[in-house]
């Protein structure tokens, strides 16, 4: 049984402490603001007998400032004003807490599968043969063991993605940021990496995924919150510069998540629906 | 493509054979130059002395250019580099003398020479390749918890090694290139290039196309060489590219 499957059921869950807040977030590039007061938080969701990860998907129109909020939620970016926070009590993000998967799936390309993954550990502390060992039980998780031999440039695209997201894993093991990951991908394709991403947040309880997107379906399938990120207008109807979330959706209160197949649920074409009408104003 | 290289490298020489062009020496007359250097005027132990002089000049060369190369990710040595690599539009003239009053040893102005030549067009193709990495690459080896000297280690060094070695075999074939006429500048240190300006000088043609085709097949021979090195300890180099 996959771990999608198991999100069937009675949606009770509960919120336990903060896993990442972000407060106040001001950042400028080139003197033009990007972001204005972005405050976010991502809870432990809790449900009685299972294994639950983090759902999040970070929505906005294309140029909004998503991949700047990436940056800065990973680390990667210090935010004129503001911080990011990790775990409870939060302790302000540094690059190397938060696992980053970028659009193109980044990886040492000379490096092997496992070559990869082993040095990803020992950049996280592990010894040697500690990298390995839990280098070979990811592989496994990720049914890419049959891989561990070949170069990034030997695999498929979802291979790829797939050691990507086990090389953050071997580090920064609770927090991943993907960016745009339904990107260019078929329908199907969609749905399968949409089911990856939560086999992969319900592998330990504590486990966050952020996913960045513009593709609005997606996003709805995959996550338990929904935040949308956009600019306001003023008076006039001209967009302020400086993007700030918008709207937070929350999926598990409106009894939408984790649902498999919950893409063809008329709730939920009417929430996308929503949020697509909304995309015109931001 | 083995048996293409090989049909048409006998059109060439069957053309060559039966060229009624006079100026060009006949391939057996080539021959018979050859054995003749070889035998009595000590080609291999000349084509040994220049070949020792040329990898001492690309392995110092190597390591300055790699060396500046790598430095041109702290933006303090990157006019450096950009002055280093205007180098290649300086004539050589001027810099024997230059070198002479450093260098007391003849072999030595000659390594300084080629040294000088090499390092102008590797930390040309360097530190364009270096230039040309994307932010991401190195924004992944930063999310991984890698310190920046560690990026530079892991991306920079690691991650174009096989693009030093690309570069390296270029300018291995310049050092050739310009070894004839560096020897020619010292020609009592001996060496292919001043047997090759002797020859030239006596109007020798058999003997010139000798010995060009003798530093011409060790080149490629060179060149080959370094290839397969390369394949060998780069695999995932070659995976990538489609080869015709």
């Amino acid at each position: 049984m996959s771990v999608a499957d198991e999100r069937r059921g009675p949606a009770a869950y509960e919120l336990h402490s903060p896993v990442l807040q972000a407060r106040g977030i001001d950042l400028s590039l080139g003197g033009a603001p990007i972001l204005r007061g972005v405050d976010l938080e991502v809870r432990d969701v809790v449900r009685p007998g299972t294994c639950t990860g983090q759902v999040v998907a970070l929505l906005g129109p294309s140029g909004v400032g998503k991949t700047t909020l990436f940056r800065v939620l990973a680390g990667l970016q210090q935010p004129d004003a503001g911080s990011v926070l990790i775990g409870t009590p939060g302790v302000p993000v540094e690059r190397g807490m938060v696992g980053v998967v970028a659009q193109n799936y980044p990886l040492f390309a000379h490096r092997s599968v496992l070559g990869n993954l082993v040095v990803a550990g020992r950049r996280a502390g592990q010894s040697r043969q500690q990298a390995r060992a839990r280098a070979t039980d990811m592989l496994h998780r990720f049914d890419l063991l049959d891989r561990a031999s070949l170069y990034p440039s030997q695999l498929s695209g979802g291979q790829r993605q797939r050691v990507a997201i086990a090389q953050q894993f071997m580090c920064s093991e609770h927090f991943l940021l993907l960016d745009e990951p339904f990107s260019g991908l078929d329908p199907i394709a969609v749905e399968k990496v949409a089911e990856m991403l939560v086999e992969v947040a319900n592998l330990d309880e504590l486990n966050t995924v952020i996913v960045v997107t513009h593709d609005i379906n997606a996003a709805l399938e995959v996550a338990d919150v929904v935040w949308l990120l956009g600019r306001d207008r003023d008076p006039a109807g001209a967009p302020v510069p400086g993007a700030r979330i918008q709207e937070t959706y929350d999926l598990m209160e409106c009894g939408l998540a984790w649902h498999k197949g919950i893409g063809s649920s008329p709730r939920l074409l009417e929430m996308a629906a929503k949020i697509r009408s909304r995309f015109n104003l931001l | 493509m083995g048996l293409l290289v090989g049909v048409q490298a006998a059109v060439a020489l069957a053309i060559w054979w039966a060229s009624p062009l006079r100026l060009l020496p006949r391939p057996d007359e080539v021959a018979r130059a050859f054995r003749t250097l070889w035998m009595q005027e000590g080609l291999g132990r000349e084509l040994w002395a220049s070949l020792a002089t040329n990898l001492q000049a690309l392995g110092i060369a190597m390591v300055i250019s790699l060396g500046l190369s790598y430095l041109t990710v702290l933006p303090f040595f990157r006019p450096l580099a950009a002055a280093v690599s205007k180098g290649r539009f300086l004539a050589f003239i001027g810099f024997p003398l230059l070198f002479t009053l450093v260098f007391a040893n003849p072999h030595w102005i000659k390594v300084a020479l080629l040294v000088l030549a090499m390092t102008v067009f590797f930390v040309t193709s360097m530190a364009s390749v270096i230039l040309e990495i994307p932010r991401e690459r190195l924004e992944h080896a930063r999310t991984l918890r890698m310190g920046e000297w560690r990026v530079v280690g892991e991306v920079i060094v690691l991650g174009t090694a096989d693009k030093a070695l690309e570069v390296t075999r270029q300018n291995a074939a310049i050092g050739w290139m310009m070894l004839t006429m560096v020897e020619g500048f010292y020609r009592g240190e001996g060496g292919v290039g001043a047997l090759l300006l002797n020859q030239n000088k006596h109007f020798l043609l058999a003997g010139v196309f000798a010995i060009q085709l003798t530093i011409l097949t060790v080149g490629l021979l060179q060149d080959y060489g370094i290839g397969v090195l390369g394949r060998a300890l780069f695999p995932w180099a070659g995976l990538t590219v489609e080869r015709r």
